[in-house]
């Protein structure tokens, strides 16, 4: 979960990192309200980067460009999205800019602490400048005056910025953190601090015992990025689930259904392999642990995902890879059949309709039929045991194997043929 | 440890229902499963095992646990980690999966400390074809045979196991590594266990992160073993989304997403290539090479 400017700066408050005095706006004209002297920075809070370059970060010297700003921005969208919160804050005038960031390293099973004496919005001098210090113990303030030092500072601000990253040292642990970012952090003439932007990340797997984020205020965005697991505590034990898989590609010809996730990336890169475009993937996932329960759940999950399928006009065939136990199977296979079924009979009442094209037919006496098209897509179940239910499966519209390999050379056929 | 007779196992968060009913399968099997343990739960029996309040609470009644599995919730981890290694149990295996990073670095701190085998966060356990069972791999997919299997995902060593069965190579053993981006005994102390243990010939890995490619390599740089490896990367060509490891590849791409960072996927596959290793395109591919580099070597 990323937090915004303004939601970070909040934390950086709490355990006394310097910030600017600010207010936060939901609606243009609250700018009246404002207690900080002009000139005044209006900064749109949205997650994306780049908002300055964008016209997200607005200087203002008085009310009337304030309000006419934040309407602006308020207005603007930066890569898709629209800020529901603008920062107003204070101007600060600095000196130089620093870096200074840590980052959960997965690789080396520590935080690491990251730092740059060019810090701002050139990206390519600040990574090139970019110093870090593996925190392979305890944290103790001499990792940051390691970091410091690497990174050429010298005098007051070895330990005043050492202070600095102990506070964000601080944050990063006690809230779960994958990412804590100062960029800048501005340094007066004076050699004070400030950090002037900022932004944190707080691991997914671990929000739900972050009691911080009850107090901030997620913006819709915030909340449907995140893993919806971190909302809902609740396991759905005993359930069949089927999701979309975020993968989509025009002009795809096969639409794919699979039962794990990494079973998806197989039959996709199978797929990909004998260049066939892929153009959707669905997972149903079964946590049923007690044989043969729910079975009724199994096929409405099934036809709910075959019912959407039809909205993709490109596909040829739709291929199944399930692994599960045979009761399973052969339920999907008596759905696939019944839905080619009811396909089928659509076909023939559609063709009914034309010769009785006078007569009115109420959409709701067959509500299947309002959606089912001539259009009829093959099937390729790859299913264990399959001799078993070979009985059901029968039709020259659906192919049956137990191997997978076998299973993606007839998909591919098929769409090769047509 | 020794696999092979592992005994007195407990699982720890017995009352979940997955750990249930993984009790009850391997219980069936003939796993030796001694007990349960569930805090405020003692007393009480699930699938005819009794559940104790504490670890050494088991101890005291049957003497010392090998190896523990723990199925508790993600937060409990840590704490269910520590209180096994506590009680002395220097085999773990964790079937929970998504524990906060800081717990799963402060457990694997605390494992090396004590020389603790920690398998997981979100392993699937181990298999040896019709002799062991531990965990929620389904045992029937897989036969004996000479192939060490690690693998990150159930679906995909099951994939992988039906080729090697139907081309009667079987398995010696599966280990399911866990799918946490942070993971305690990692590819590197598994190759090294099958290269010493005499029922395994050829080894193959189910890769699906780079950074478990990189210590394949560091292990192969390191050892000059004869056992021909094997390595399946899947999910190169799925338009997932990437998942970076390290510090600064991470504050990279959180500062710029328009930065370029290389594809390193073909350089992988090129650097595993140099050192010897073996790429299988596809499952069956698996098999063929396999059989090949068993009779380059015989």
């Amino acid at each position: 979960m990323e937090l915004l400017e303004y939601q970070a700066k909040e934390l950086f408050r709490i355990v006394g990192i310097p910030i600017l005095p600010s207010l936060t706006i939901q609606d243009a004209r609250k700018i009246k309200q404002l207690q900080i002297p002009y000139p005044v920075v209006l900064k749109s809070q949205v997650r994306s980067g780049g908002r300055g370059k964008a016209g997200g970060i607005r200087f203002v010297a008085n009310t009337i460009d304030a309000i006419a700003a934040a309407r602006s921005i308020f207005n603007l969208s930066i890569l898709g999205e629209y800020p529901e919160v603008i920062l107003a804050e204070a101007h600060y005038n600095t000196e130089r800019e620093l870096f200074l960031a840590i980052v959960l390293d997965y690789d080396l099973k520590c935080p690491v602490l990251l730092g740059s004496a060019r810090g701002g919005m050139n990206i390519d001098s600040l990574l090139s400048n970019l110093q870090q210090v593996a925190v392979t113990d305890e944290f103790t303030l001499f990792y940051a005056r390691q970091l410091a030092t690497r990174m050429g500072l010298s005098g007051n601000l070895i330990c005043s910025v050492s202070e600095i990253m102990a506070k964000m040292y601080r944050l990063f642990k006690e809230q779960d953190l994958d990412l804590i970012e100062i960029n800048p952090l501005g340094v007066n003439n004076k050699g004070e601090l400030m950090a002037l932007d900022g932004r944190i990340k707080i691991n997914d797997h671990a929000l739900a015992r972050q009691p911080i984020i009850e107090t901030l205020n997620f913006s819709s965005q915030q909340r449907a990025s995140a893993d919806h697991s971190v909302w809902t505590t609740n396991k759905n034990f005993s359930q069949v689930n089927w999701r979309w898989l975020d993968w989509h590609q025009k002009n795809g010809k096969i639409g794919m259904i699979c039962s794990s996730f990494d079973s998806a990336l197989l039959t996709w890169d199978l797929l990909d392999q004998n260049k066939v475009v892929t153009a959707c993937g669905a997972l149903i996932e079964n946590s049923l642990v007690t044989e043969g329960d729910n079975l009724q759940l199994y096929r409405e999950q099934l036809l709910s995902i075959l019912r959407q399928l039809e909205s993709f006009a490109e596909i040829k065939v739709i291929i199944l890879n399930i692994w599960d136990i045979e009761a399973v199977n052969r339920q999907i296979a008596q759905t696939v059949v019944d839905y080619c079924q009811v396909l089928e009979e659509a076909a023939e009442l559609a063709t009914s309709k034309q010769i009785l094209v006078d007569e009115e037919i109420d959409p709701s006496q067959s509500p299947q039929v309002s959606v089912v098209t001539h259009r009829k897509p093959y099937f390729v179940l790859r299913l264990l045991n399959h001799s078993n239910i070979n009985d059901l499966a029968s039709s020259e519209q659906i192919y049956l194997s137990s191997s997978l390999e076998d299973s993606i050379h007839q998909a591919i056929a098929i769409v090769k043929s047509s | 440890m020794n696999w092979f007779h592992p005994n007195k196992v407990i699982i720890q968060g017995i009352t979940d229902d997955r750990a249930a009913f993984c009790a009850l399968q391997m219980k069936t099997y003939g796993t030796d499963i001694i007990a349960g343990v569930c805090p405020g739960k003692g007393g009480t029996t699930v699938e005819g095992l009794p559940v104790f309040d504490l670890v050494e609470q088991v101890q005291t009644e049957f003497g010392k646990v090998e190896i523990s599995l723990i199925f508790v919730d993600p937060y409990q981890v840590l704490d269910a980690a520590k209180e096994a290694i506590a009680a002395g149990i220097r085999c773990i295996i964790v079937f929970t999966s998504k524990v906060p990073p800081q717990d799963t670095i402060a457990l694997l701190k605390c494992a090396q400390q004590t020389n603790t085998l920690v398998l997981g966060p979100g392993s699937h356990g181990i298999v040896i074809p019709q002799q062991v069972w531990l965990g929620n791999l389904q045992p029937q997919f897989y036969q004996p045979g000479i192939v060490g299997l690690i693998t990150s995902s159930r679906h995909l060593g099951y994939e992988v196991a039906a080729e090697l069965n139907v081309a009667q190579i079987g398995q010696s053993m599966i280990v399911s590594v866990g799918n946490d981006r942070i993971i305690g005994s990692d590819l590197a102390y598994w190759l090294a266990t099958f290269n010493e243990d005499p029922h395994t010939k050829a080894i193959v890995v189910i890769g699906q992160r780079i950074s478990q490619v990189d210590s394949i390599i560091a292990y192969k740089q390191n050892h000059a073993d004869k056992k021909p490896i094997v390595v399946y990367l899947v999910g190169l060509k799925a338009p997932q989304t990437k998942i970076y490891q390290d510090a600064v590849t991470i504050i990279t791409n959180h500062l710029s997403a328009s930065i370029p960072i290389a594809n390193r996927d073909r350089q992988t596959a090129t650097k595993l290539r140099k050192i010897g290793l073996k790429i299988a395109k596809s499952p069956s591919d698996i098999t063929h090479l396999i059989k090949q580099a068993l009779a380059d070597n015989s």
